[in-house]
């Protein structure tokens, strides 16, 4: 196919608005959180000066941080593979015709489809009830084995990571289904003569096929789970005391006003970020997959 | 599938659904709930229901008793429709911007594309709730604090990564012939992607809007940041700043009532949108 200028041109304007808008939301942010990290803003001095690397050495003295980057990091692990553990399952479970499978379908669906911005709301109110209603009791028990065995404040965060699941399991089995689908019948078939047992073929041909879209439902899980724990967070007004990297950094710049280190924190998570996005890029973008 | 095998598969079916619904059960048997059998009651069902904690919402007047204590109205109808004009802005200005985007990157193919599409897709990743505070001196820069569209604007560019992928995918997939059978009965490019390309991928695009309502739904701290006037918020901005100790019943009821529409919504579109999908899957996504 010829490539013209004329061609290139156009796909750049094309591209324009999306990048504008990305741009418009996001480069004056980022560019403000570096800035800020190599400075002493805060509200309890006055102006802001150039501190170099201060704040991150800081922030890497303080074994707060490495409490909260390794609750973050179980948090992402767990939820993560929770969700591709279940949505898996229940992919497969769809994929297989039955009379039953529209219904069940739509019942699936219905977690994800359900806002969860305000949902994650009752969801929190149910398992912590506020005030003494007819479950309580259990309510109380739980939340007392949990609390005693990881902490003050963890089953207010388990709650928030089982919400997270729910929600997030419900997204990526819609998500496998349809990658399910997108694979083509007959390398299953070939796979159900070639393998002895239904949990060889599930090792050996249905995750590798899926790879691709379960590398996608990791990265897009990433941000759902960010999202929920900072609903709740800001919903109780900080009551989930066990810190997370991202709302510790929350409360560092807007209760307590130290910009600079706020900055930092917030910005201790990307290179584990990059990281992610090399690996997943490698698994569902593979450089020469495609003839241009 | 042999009878037994078919059974088992039923049982396991019913078990996700059951285990899919469950909250969403617990949550609605809650609501229905008088103060009296809120307490006393089961957990599990409810004996004598009410729609008191519905009706609520809907009350007119600027306060009303609930027990000892004297609270606000709720502009319940107000917060839905404000949530609505958001969605509706946040999934149009989505598909406005991602769908050019996705045709110059799976069909136009300029200089460096494979890396265009992998920046904007790591964008996503960003949390935004760490460019909080900057995005909020934006907004108050732009004067759009209290207004929707700095909510429409930032929703939709956390939606677009995904968005253009999607469709930028699918149309990467597209046998060439159908595009150029149009050119060379004498239409343009844009020509022929409106009226050949764009209608085909109708089911990527209900896949791109309905994600895109996942991803609105979702936010539960922008908009309560962003949005303080009462009468300017959203459902989750509004039901976020009620006094939660005393009525978590009636929040609880918002949220069924806010989430009826689009889970209506979501049912109608959920085929278009796992074969929007897997349209999208074919051939490596």
């Amino acid at each position: 196919m010829k490539r013209g200028v004329a061609d290139t041109r156009l796909a750049y304007g094309l591209m324009a608005p999306a990048l504008v808008l990305i741009i418009a939301v996001m480069a004056y942010p980022v560019a403000w959180e570096v800035w800020t990290s190599f400075t002493n803003f805060s509200v309890r001095s006055e102006g802001r000066a150039f501190v170099g690397l201060a704040n991150y050495r800081a922030m890497l003295g303080d074994p707060l941080f490495w409490w909260a980057l390794a609750v973050t990091i179980v948090y992402f692990l767990v939820t993560t593979t929770a969700k591709l553990a279940l949505g898996l399952g229940m992919a497969l479970l769809l994929a297989r015709p039955s009379r039953l499978r529209a219904l069940v379908f739509l019942a699936v669906f219905l977690p994800w489809a359900y806002p969860g911005g305000v949902t994650v709301v009752a969801w929190y109110w149910m398992l912590n009830p506020p005030l003494i209603t007819s479950y309580s009791l259990v309510a109380g028990t739980l939340k007392h084995a949990v609390d005693s065995t990881l902490g003050p404040g963890a089953w207010a965060f388990v709650s928030v990571a089982l919400f997270n699941v729910w929600r997030g399991g419900s997204f990526t089995a819609v998500f496998l289904l349809a990658g399910l689908n997108a694979i083509p019948t007959e390398l299953f078939d070939y796979a159900a003569l070639e393998t002895r047992s239904a949990w060889q073929r599930l090792r050996h041909v249905t995750v590798p096929l899926l790879r691709p879209f379960l590398a996608l439902a990791v990265f897009l899980s990433f941000t759902g789970a960010f999202a929920d724990l900072a609903n709740v967070w800001m919903l109780t007004g900080g009551r989930i005391v066990f810190p997370v990297i991202g709302t510790y950094a929350y409360w560092l710049g807007i209760r307590q006003g130290q910009f600079g280190e706020a900055a930092a924190w917030s910005l201790s998570l990307v290179p584990l970020l990059a990281l992610a996005l090399l690996v997943l890029f490698r698994w569902f973008d593979p450089p020469a997959e495609r003839p241009a | 599938m042999s009878v037994r095998g078919r059974w088992r598969h039923a049982l396991l079916l019913s078990v996700i659904a059951l285990y899919s619904l469950f909250p969403i059960y617990f949550i609605t048997v809650q609501s229905l709930k008088t103060p009296e059998e809120d307490v006393f009651g089961s957990p599990l069902w409810v004996a004598d229901p009410t729609f008191e904690n519905y009706t609520e919402l809907f009350e007119s007047g600027e306060a009303r008793v609930r027990g000892y204590a004297i609270l606000p109205k709720v502009p319940f109808v107000i917060w839905l429709a404000n949530s609505a004009v958001v969605l509706a802005a946040s999934v149009v200005l989505t598909l406005a911007c991602a769908v050019p985007a996705a045709y110059a990157l799976g069909r136009l193919r300029p200089p460096g594309w494979r890396w265009w599409r992998r920046v904007l897709f790591a964008t996503y990743v960003i949390p935004q709730t760490i460019l909080f505070i900057p995005m909020y001196q934006v907004v108050l820069a732009f004067g759009l604090d209290d207004s929707p569209a700095a909510l429409v604007v930032i929703y939709s560019a956390m939606a677009l990564p995904f968005c253009v992928w999607l469709l930028s995918a699918y149309y990467a997939n597209l046998p060439r012939e159908i595009e150029e059978s149009a050119l060379v009965e004498g239409a343009t490019r844009l020509g022929a992607f409106r009226r050949i390309m764009l209608p085909m991928s109708r089911n990527v695009l209900v896949a791109s809007g309905l994600f895109t309502l996942g991803t609105v739904g979702q936010d539960f701290m922008l908009a309560s940041v962003f949005l303080l006037d009462r009468y300017k918020q959203t459902v989750a901005a509004g039901l976020g700043v009620m006094d939660v100790s005393l009525e978590e019943l009636v929040a609880v009821a918002g949220v069924n009532m806010a989430a009826i529409p689009v889970v209506i919504l979501c049912a109608l579109f959920a085929r278009g949108y796992v074969r929007g999908l897997t349209a999208a899957m074919l051939e490596g996504a």
